[in-house]
């Protein structure tokens, strides 16, 4: 028996020993099938699923391939039912191809007859279908490519595609590498998004995604569509854009609430993307405005519903997906997945703050306990407004405020999930507040203040969330949040995790009412975290108060 | 002058002791129970049910050689046989003379007159014995036509079906005329046995198959069969752990016919991370080994004989079950089979006969074949040879497909446990080739923790009360929760116990946040105490009296508060902590006396194991019960005295005696009882029997009557015409 990193679980989740001497080999090899599922501090955990290992065929690794670097690397012997199981899994991918034909369009053929004809059984697969044209090949209804390769997903016949994507308009776009240089694991995202045809890139925040983005529309050399979540964002895309490609300011537009602008390169947002007038998307010609040849989603995690919609009729077009947090609250993962993509490239978060790119961060839980005043109020409170109650208490207002005070010369965000509770704090700490109703150029405003410096401390409700490049951020004091969501908290997190100029490690503190149910979100929200292996201390308001 | 049957059992009297053990030890159905004497020893090898048996365990080249012999006009020579079949034939007739399927008479053989019945009467597929003798020059005259109708009929069937037999046409009639063929009745002709065997060439089978075809297959090394072997090894005595802990958790209901829903079995499936086929089998396998039972209110449950499997080593625990598995008439492969019809797990419809014969034959070819994954057609090929008469496909490849789920094999190849199970071997290594186990735990920040390896019994159980499991396989990953802290709790722990437990077998030190955890439910844990005076709910938390006091949830409990600290209801215990901990508080229960009561929630039948009963093949009787048997029918036989005029038979041989006389065509006198219960003799000549019922002529009253069997007492020869009527009525 070899004494292996690896341990192959029955229920397919493979448990990584990172400590063990072989343990990067054993990474590397492992994740061109696998996909990594947690990774904190001793085991990392990976799971083999249909998806990953259709994702390993596609990217040319065979089955015998899989099931020795599994062999190899166990600890224990493989049992042979799991192997077997492997082995038909990968058989099954690419027994049906859509293909181009040049008289009847989009087709979908296969060399196994019994294969073909149990799908075009399927009630859903059915409709999506035109007229078979012999024993092996049928006429696929044009527009339906997503949708079709997405139902064959789920009845277990994933379709290798074939069809190729169109290049659309070109346009030159390179990177311009004059005093910063691409980091590798962005040229590895990027490339393996790029060979891969469309899928998603799993980073951490502050990892440089923006420049993933720029990289893959290098790569692509055409016109390209950003979507990204809000307005702020945007223009930090287009500063971005214009510091590290050779594109310049007429190249770039901006498509949102305020300007309606279509260049080669347009960003757009996801609110206008879906705004609805008369109950019809009024913005989606927006995707045929142009021959686009590359499509971003920027939080891919965030998609709306109606982009999802929608970019399942754009399957010629490549796609590229961006995220830090792959766990969507709604569980719509395997839409993400048949739609924009498999996942191209994901990377613990841990490795690239050992790698320096990202700042080291001391996660903290503060627990506060609630006068008996608040207590007693809180157990008479309805249950709808209990979490809203033990999250706004004044004890966790004067611990915010003791603690945002604790560091004054540090760069310090408060966010939270209510408006007067915000209102408050703003007040308290004599600081500016940016909540939804500020306007876009005021909020740009204050961001640049803090950028600078002049402003120290910033109080922000959750459209701070995303995609808020404010690289030297050090503290970051969450109130209150969206219940338990988990990536809500990776995502804050990612505010302050820009590596700082001096080097310093960011610190997160996380408000936290004792005994009550805000406590039972905070640990489902911490979860995505310490699974990356952010380890959170728990310290007692009492000790803050104190100093 | 004595009938055939009789010499039957006098031949036997005759063998010497190393025969007659010879024929216990090849049919051990003799042996059970021992015959008085030995016509009754021939009156039992000669009954259809041990015949059938006997001829289900000769392999094709003997049934071969049955069916020749049964094919030639008996008594036939040695010689005789030989030239229909093969040169070797004469090695094989050894050993069917020892089963009692040849018997001999002077230095010819004999076949056993049931015999002739279960063959058939076309033995071979060959055709009705010619009456008139037949001269073999004429076929060499045969025109083309009708000899095309002949390569039709020459290897069987032997029968064809004409329109009319009174216009046959050219070909056929032509045979006809010439007695090639015979007409059987209006408009179907034969082929006689004899010019069949002419046309065959002088051989009755077109290849005798006196050797099993070679097994093909893929060559495998004899270490990664056993890694994979262990690997299922360990695998299966998991999933029945797993699967009899679920049971107890959630005894399902069995269905109305026994035997386990399918809506039961896909929960199982599910929760073991198997398919419904193999969650079937590893229900089948703990029925079996009586760790499961039925319970007298139809509830699936472990048996405390689990408990006891749970104590031994994997070894004895593999062992326990899959020795059982071996024998058993269960087929747990038919499972969900029917098309129309659900056949259940644990269910009445499982039982085949020579289900464990298949699975016996197909191990010992595993077992012949060492290193090799066979390929299953092959492999069904060998057991069709050796198992002709009860081969059947399916049987062999669900036996493959266990054998691999039970590390019986690895790979598909024989592994040295297995190896060692099917030659009786002391110890099967199983022990020593299973992973060390461990004696530690990582702990991580995500408050899960790994064990990289099979923890030692102990730590496992005490682990399981702590956390939930999240994964199994080589390794098993826990996750601690607020409900599983909470159970550890239940069971009696305090919360530094939980601590100090953790510390003591982690690796790694304990994070900060689980620490919180069990401290903070440790706390709370037992803060709320529910009592039964009809019920009170006592905290000295009066905040939290107020919260539940308040809660809109709890109203329907009808709380009243008789002190700032103690609610009190009318609702049941149950129902209120049930209730509580639904709302998400952690209240415990205690006694009149304030002392906390916990205890873990296992469930266990109060029902006796009562494992499925094993229909199995009669396994070879031990040397000193052949002995014994030996002897005791020896000595029956002394004690006979002196023989009635009509002896007294049982009803098989009765049934074996009168169809001998059916086929001689002799008269015979049979001691029958009438409706009133008087017996008399009467001289009959015997028609034909069906239904237990024979028909006959009666030569006093030479009417057609019908005899019941089982009120015929005796049989015996009719005297000759000489011999006086009379002197017999006595």
């Amino acid at each position: 028996m070899s004494d292996g990193p690896l341990i192959v679980q029955s229920d397919k989740t493979l448990l990584l020993d990172i400590d063990h001497i072989l343990s990067d080999e054993c990474r590397r090899s492992i994740a061109s099938f696998a996909e990594l599922e947690k990774s904190p501090e001793h085991i990392h955990t990976y799971r083999l699923t249909p998806l990953g290992l259709w994702n390993a065929r596609a990217s040319g690794h065979d089955a015998e391939e899989v099931i020795d670097i599994l062999i190899k690397y166990s600890r224990y012997a493989v049992p042979h039912a799991l192997l077997v199981d492997i082995a038909e899994t990968m058989s099954r991918y690419g027994r049906l191809r859509l293909e181009a034909h040049p008289v009847h369009g989009l087709i979908l053929v296969s060399n196994d007859a019994a294969v073909l004809k149990e799908v075009t059984r399927g009630k859903k697969v059915a409709p999506m279908l035109g007229k078979q044209l012999d024993d092996e090949t049928i006429v696929v209804h044009p527009g339906q490519r997503g949708f079709l390769k997405q139902a064959l997903l789920k009845l277990g016949w994933p379709a290798e595609d074939f069809a190729g994507y169109v290049d659309g308009e070109h346009h030159k776009i390179t990177l311009r590498q004059d005093g910063w240089k691409i980091r590798k694991y962005q040229e590895l995202a990027a490339e393996g998004f790029w060979h891969g045809g469309s899928g998603v890139v799993v980073l951490p925040c502050g990892a440089g995604k923006t420049i993933v983005g720029a990289a893959a529309m290098a790569h692509a050399k055409a016109t390209t569509l950003i979507l990204v979540t809000n307005t702020v964002a945007a223009r930090q895309w287009r500063d971005e854009l214009l510091r590290r490609t050779d594109l310049n300011e007429d190249d770039i537009g901006e498509y949102s609430g305020a300007k309606k602008e279509i260049r080669p390169v347009t960003i757009a947002t996801y609110q206008v993307m879906t705004t609805r007038k008369k109950g019809v998307y009024a913005h989606l010609d927006l995707f045929d405005a142009i021959d686009w040849g590359l499509i971003i989603y920027d939080e891919v995690h965030l998609l709306p519903a109606p982009i999802f919609r929608f970019t399942a009729d754009i399957q010629s077009r490549r796609r590229l997906g961006l995220t830090a947090t792959l766990v969507r609250e709604d569980g719509m993962e395997g839409e993400v997945f048949s739609l924009i993509g498999p996942k191209r490239f994901d990377v613990p978060w841990k490795e690239i703050e050992a790698q320096g790119y990202i700042a080291p961060a001391d996660c903290v839980e503060v627990r506060i306990t609630l006068t008996d005043a608040e207590r007693l109020n809180y157990a008479t409170a309805e249950q709808e407004d209990r979490y809203r109650f033990c999250s706004t208490s004044q004890t966790k207002k004067e611990v915010a405020v003791a603690l945002a005070k604790q560091h004054a010369n540090d760069q310090v965000l408060v966010i939270g999930q209510y408006i007067d509770q915000l209102d408050q704090l703003s007040e308290a700490l004599g600081v500016p507040v940016i909540k939804g109703d500020t306007p876009i150029k005021e909020r740009e405003r204050l961001y640049a203040l803090f950028r600078t410096g002049e402003l120290k401390c910033l109080v922000v409700s959750k459209v701070a969330n995303f995609s808020i490049d404010l690289p030297e951020a050090t503290i970051a004091i969450q109130v209150s949040g969206t219940f338990g969501s988990r990536q809500e908290e990776a995502q804050r997190l990612g505010r302050i995790l820009r590596p700082k100029a001096d080097g310093r490690g960011a610190r997160f503190y996380s408000l936290v009412a004792r005994d009550t149910i805000d406590q039972d979100f905070a640990q489902n929200r911490q979860r995505f975290l310490a699974e990356q292996g952010y380890a959170y201390r728990i310290i007692d308001a009492d000790e803050i108060l104190k100093k | 002058m004595s009938t055939v049957a009789i010499t039957f059992a006098d031949e036997l009297r005759a063998r010497g002791d190393d025969a007659l053990a010879s024929i216990f030890k090849l049919r051990p159905d003799l042996v059970s129970p021992v015959p008085n004497d030995f016509s009754a020893l021939a009156a039992r090898a000669t009954s259809t049910p041990s015949l059938v048996r006997a001829l289900d365990s000769i392999n094709m080249w003997h049934y071969q050689i049955i069916e020749a012999a049964c094919a030639l006009p008996e008594p036939f020579k040695k010689s005789e046989i030989v030239a229909v079949t093969s040169e070797e034939t004469a090695f094989a007739l050894d050993r069917l003379w020892q089963m009692g399927l040849l018997y001999k008479e002077g230095n010819n053989y004999r076949t056993p007159t049931n015999l002739k019945m279960l063959i058939g009467d076309e033995p071979a597929g060959l055709g009705p014995i010619a009456v008139k003798k037949f001269d073999f020059s004429i076929l060499k005259e045969i025109p083309k036509a009708s000899e095309e109708v002949l390569a039709k009929l020459t290897w069987g069937p032997p029968r064809g079906q004409i329109g009319n037999i009174k216009k046959p046409g050219n070909a056929i009639g032509w045979l006809l005329d010439n007695g090639v063929l015979v007409a059987l009745d209006s408009n179907t002709v034969a082929l006689p046995r004899d010019v069949a065997i002419k046309l065959r060439g002088g051989k009755i089978h077109k290849d005798m198959v006196s050797k099993a075809p070679n097994l093909i297959g893929k060559e495998v090394v004899q270490k990664q069969i056993d890694l994979a072997a262990i690997a299922n090894i360990s695998t299966i005595l998991r999933w029945c752990e797993e699967l009899l802990h679920n049971l107890s958790d959630e005894p399902p209901t069995a269905l109305r016919t026994g035997g386990l829903g399918v809506r039961d079995l896909k929960k199982i499936a599910e929760h073991l991370g198997i398919d419904e086929t193999c969650a079937g089998f590893v229900a089948e396998l703990c029925y079996l080994g009586g760790l499961l039972v039925i319970d007298s209110d139809d509830q699936i449950l472990p048996t405390s004989a689990f408990d006891i499997w749970l104590t031994k080593s994997a070894e004895e625990r593999w062992y326990s079950l899959v020795v059982l598995w071996l024998d058993t008439s269960r087929v747990s492969g038919l499972i969900g089979k029917n098309s129309d019809k659900n056949v259940a797990p644990l269910g009445p419809e499982l039982d085949r006969a020579g289900a464990s014969l298949i699975r016996r034959s197909t191990l010992k070819v595993l077992n012949d074949n060492p290193q090799l994954t066979p390929d299953v057609k092959s492999l069904q090929e060998i057991v069709k040879w050796i198992n002709p008469q009860r081969a059947n496909n399916d049987y062999v490849e669900w036996t493959l497909r266990e054998a691999e789920w039970l590390g019986i094999t690895g790979q598909g190849a024989l592994s040295t446990f297995g190896s060692n199970l099917l030659n009786e071997k002391e110890v099967l290594e199983i022990e020593s080739a299973l992973p060390k186990p461990v004696d530690h735990i990582l702990i991580q920040a995500d408050n899960s923790a790994v064990a990289p390896g099979p923890l030692t019994p102990e730590l496992a159980s005490e682990m399981g009360t702590i956390a939930d499991i999240e994964s199994r396989g080589g390794a098993t990953v826990y996750r601690f929760s607020d409900s599983s802290i909470r159970r550890g709790l239940d069971h009696g722990k305090t919360g530094d116990q939980i601590k100090t437990f953790l510390s003591k077998i982690s690796k790694t030190p304990m994070p900060q946040p689980l620490e919180y955890l069990i401290t903070d439910i440790a706390k709370r844990h037992g803060r709320l105490r529910v009592g039964s005076a009809h019920t009170y709910i006592r905290c000295e938390d009066e905040g939290l009296v107020q919260q539940i006091l308040h809660d809109k949830k709890c109203e329907h409990l009808r709380l009243r508060k008789i002190a700032p600290q103690v609610l009190v209801t009318d609702f049941e215990l149950a129902e209120v902590i049930g209730e509580l901990r639904e709302f998400g508080y952690l209240p415990a229960a205690e006694n009149s006396g304030g002392v906390l009561l916990s205890q873990p929630n296992l469930r266990r039948s109060k029902s006796r194991p009562k494992p499925p009963r094993i229909i199995s093949e009669f396994t070879a009787p031990k040397d000193a019960i052949v002995t014994a048997a030996v002897k005791t029918i020896r000595a029956g036989e002394r004690s006979k005295k002196v023989e009635p005029i009509i002896p007294g038979t049982s009803s098989n041989e009765t049934l074996a005696l009168i169809n001998q006389y059916i086929n001689e065509g002799k008269s015979l006198i049979i001691s029958y009882a009438d409706n009133n219960g008087g017996v008399s003799n009467r001289i009959i000549e015997p028609i034909s029997i069906s239904l237990g019922t024979l028909t006959a002529r009666d030569e006093t009253s030479d009417e057609i009557l019908q005899f019941r069997i089982p009120r015929i007492n005796g049989v015996a020869p009719s005297l000759t015409k000489s011999e006086n009527k009379a002197d017999l009525d006595l």
